[in-house]
């Protein structure tokens, strides 16, 4: 027996769960803005979990300790898990829609499927490496604990399992920049290196301030929607709070020159990007992209006969 | 794109306990062809950092899930105090009149203690 | 005889035979483990992908743990010793050491699941009678570590014997794959099974059984799994590439030194 309801009444009962701060789940009735903003959200935040792998794994073999080569191992691994956790809440969501994994894997080798920035970026030194456990994590967490609240509920908990093992990954990343850090001439160096390299992409993490910078922001749709709290702007600004005094205290520079924190504004004052890159590199032409996509693409279809060989015929459940 | 290979990604929930005493409870979900497959990779995607005395997986097609209606209605009355503790607050009054301490909840469930440190 | 610590050891053989099993052990475990890790991201499935890395870090884990024993042994730093040693000083199985398939593993990887599948599965079986005969070694370090890492084959064996039955099993194209890969396995699994040169000393010393009962075992251990799956029995096995066990190798083994070696060599006094 099923309850009658007219969309505005369907809207109404949603927005009051939203106001309510209750859990909207899988099978609850949605509108089609939220479903498709999560959606959107979601298998992005996925793929680009999947795609970050990439360039971390290449230090796997080439981490100059067993006991690094383990750490990196175990943080590939959790990312590749994150990926897979957030691949699972899209899939329920884009069920209605009739799209598998099958769908979400075609539309990433396409290009119709965007991935975060920061993983079309090159990783060439074992500076790269710590940097990336150390700021790109640190820029995720910041990013990720702002939507724990999330009003849809198979995301937040999603979210509570992969902020949990972000903490790991923090602490990884601190302990490689760390040791160089405090090493040889050489060794600060490749920090140092890889700080001003990665600037630019770090600032871009939080996406644009405002649809102007770039023509369009979701920013908007999730706050409404209580899928998150922030603002991107707001969010950058955490990131500076934490980490420029730490990376201050360890004797590096900032890349940017003109930035200080204002006082009695409360906020950090800095150079903006180049946000013209930012709408290119998420158009899949960074440096790495095409690489990096080209692989999973042919292993995904160098490997379709195992799939194809398992997949059980008849009738399916 | 090859409609061959679709079968594969068919949806499980995994379930599982952390020691012998503790109840199953639900994890997450995972695609899978089929439950030995979907065994195999369960304790690695989601408790490789916790301990895990036993798992389950279902396929999800099996389980009979409540629809959103039935969520709503799923609510009770709240008239029930004749079968719990609450109900037979008054009694510890009752029982101090002489000079006892009431068996209440916290206490019983106390007395298990008791016997396993034998 | 049982040897409680280095400072135990008795004489000048037993030690070089014991060097020389703990050398194989490592480097079977060490390069296998990071074949298995450049599967990272390219696995046919996203969750087989997070499976499989537990294993490769268990692997990984237990290689570090015999290094270990080999620093305490006077043998150089773990990390030298899985870092620095060139080809010809690496004691592993030639088999272990091969790439996954085609192409290198940034550019154009054509990667073989049912040869890295059929690897791993006849290695887990190999490592597992190798594991309960070393739980009686006499240099009973190595006995402890032996029991240890038991623990962690459960879970490799089920893995890799479930992937191995259903794609064996599936007919048409798959089956054909799996075949040709056993076939490619056995021509180099003599490779694995054999304990080299001082395998004769290193029974007499009790460190571990003689070589031709470990390897009667391995193949009972798989004899269901051939028969189930219509694959002849008794296998034969072979190294035709050559004996790794006395450091012959590979230029596959070149280059994966190569990349495993290069931010270590750049200044092996650093701490990292």
């Amino acid at each position: 027996m099923s309850l009658q309801m007219t969309e505005e009444e369907h809207m109404a009962r949603f927005m009051k769960k939203i106001e309510n701060d209750e859990k909207i789940e899988a099978d609850d009735w949605m509108p089609d803005e939220y479903r498709n903003a999560l959606i959107k959200l979601i298998s992005m935040h996925g793929i680009s979990e999947i795609m970050g792998a990439l360039p971390e794994k290449e230090w796997v073999p080439k981490a100059p300790s067993l006991r690094r080569k383990l750490g990196i191992m175990a943080k590939v691994q959790d990312e590749m898990g994150h990926g897979q956790l957030l691949l699972r809440v899209a899939e329920d969501l884009m069920k209605p829609y009739g799209k598998t994994r099958e769908h979400i894997m075609r539309d990433l080798f396409s290009g119709d499927l965007k991935f975060h920035n920061v993983f079309h970026m090159e990783a060439p030194t074992w500076g790269d490496a710590g940097l990336i456990g150390w700021l790109v994590d640190g820029a995720a967490i910041i990013s990720q604990t702002n939507m724990l609240g999330a009003s849809y509920g198979p995301y937040a908990r999603a979210l509570k399992r992969i902020c949990a093992e972000e903490v790991f990954h923090a602490q990884h990343g601190e302990a490689i920049i760390m040791a160089l850090a405090e090493g040889t001439d050489e060794q600060k160096a490749l920090v140092q290196d890889a700080v001003n390299r990665w600037w630019e992409a770090l600032l871009m993490f939080f996406g644009p301030a405002d649809a102007k910078t770039t023509g369009s922001s979701k920013q908007d749709i999730t706050i409404k929607y209580k899928i998150r709290t922030k603002t991107n702007e707001q969010l950058r600004q955490d990131f500076f709070t934490k980490y420029v005094p730490r990376m201050l205290s360890l004797g590096l520079t900032l890349p940017d020159e003109t930035m200080y924190y204002d006082e009695e504004q409360k906020l950090w004052v800095y150079k903006q990007p180049d946000w013209s890159r930012f709408k290119e590199i998420i158009r899949n032409n960074g440096p790495k992209s095409k690489e990096r996509l080209r692989l999973r693409e042919l292993s995904y279809d160098n490997n379709a006969w195992v799939r194809e060989a398992l997949s059980p015929s008849g009738r399916v459940g | 794109m090859s409609d061959k290979g679709q079968n594969f990604y068919q949806e499980f929930e995994v379930f599982s306990k952390r020691s012998d005493g503790a109840p199953m409870q639900h994890q997450f979900s995972l695609l899978a062809p089929n439950h030995e497959l979907a065994m195999v990779m369960a304790q690695e995607n989601f408790m490789r950092r916790e301990p895990v005395a036993d798992i389950w997986v279902v396929k999800r097609s099996d389980l009979r899930m409540m629809t959103p209606e039935e969520r709503e209605s799923v609510k009770r009355l709240d008239n029930k105090d004749y079968r719990n503790a609450k109900g037979y607050g008054y009694l510890k009054k009752k029982w101090r009149q002489y000079e006892q301490e009431m068996l209440d909840e916290k206490e019983i469930m106390s007395w298990g203690e008791l016997v396993k440190k034998k | 005889m049982n040897v409680k610590s280095p400072d135990e050891i008795p004489n000048k053989e037993y030690k070089e035979a014991l060097l020389s099993l703990l050398y194989q052990l490592a480097d079977d475990d060490f390069i296998l483990a990071y074949r298995g890790s450049e599967w990272l991201g390219l696995a046919p499935h996203i969750e087989e992908d997070v499976a499989f890395s537990s294993i490769n870090q268990d692997t990984m884990g237990h290689a570090t743990m015999y290094y270990q024993m080999l620093e305490e042994l006077g043998e150089g730093s773990q990390d030298s010793l899985a870092h620095a040693r060139p080809s010809h000083e690496r004691r592993n199985a030639i088999l272990l050491e091969e790439v996954n398939g085609q192409g290198n593993y940034l550019e154009e990887p054509r990667y073989d699941w049912a040869f890295t599948v059929v690897r791993h599965y006849f290695y887990s079986v190999a490592k597992k009678v190798r594991i309960d005969s070393l739980k009686n070694s006499s240099y009973e370090p190595l006995a402890q570590l032996a029991i240890k890492i038991n623990t962690e084959l459960y879970y490799h064996l089920l893995h890799w014997k479930t992937w191995f039955m259903q794609l064996v099993n599936a007919g048409g194209e798959a089956s054909v794959k799996m075949r040709e890969a056993v076939k490619r396995v056995m021509d180099e699994f003599q490779g694995v099974l054999t304990l080299g040169p001082t395998g004769k000393e290193m029974a007499v010393m009790g460190l571990i059984e003689d070589e031709e009962n470990l390897k009667k075992r391995w193949e009972l251990s798989l004899q269901p799994v051939f028969q189930s799956t219509n694959l002849a029995f008794p296998p034969t096995t072979a190294m035709k590439k050559g004996n790794g066990r006395k450091g012959e190798h590979t230029a596959d083994l070149d280059q994966a030194l190569s990349t495993l070696s290069e931010v270590y060599n750049s200044d092996p006094a650093a701490t990292w």
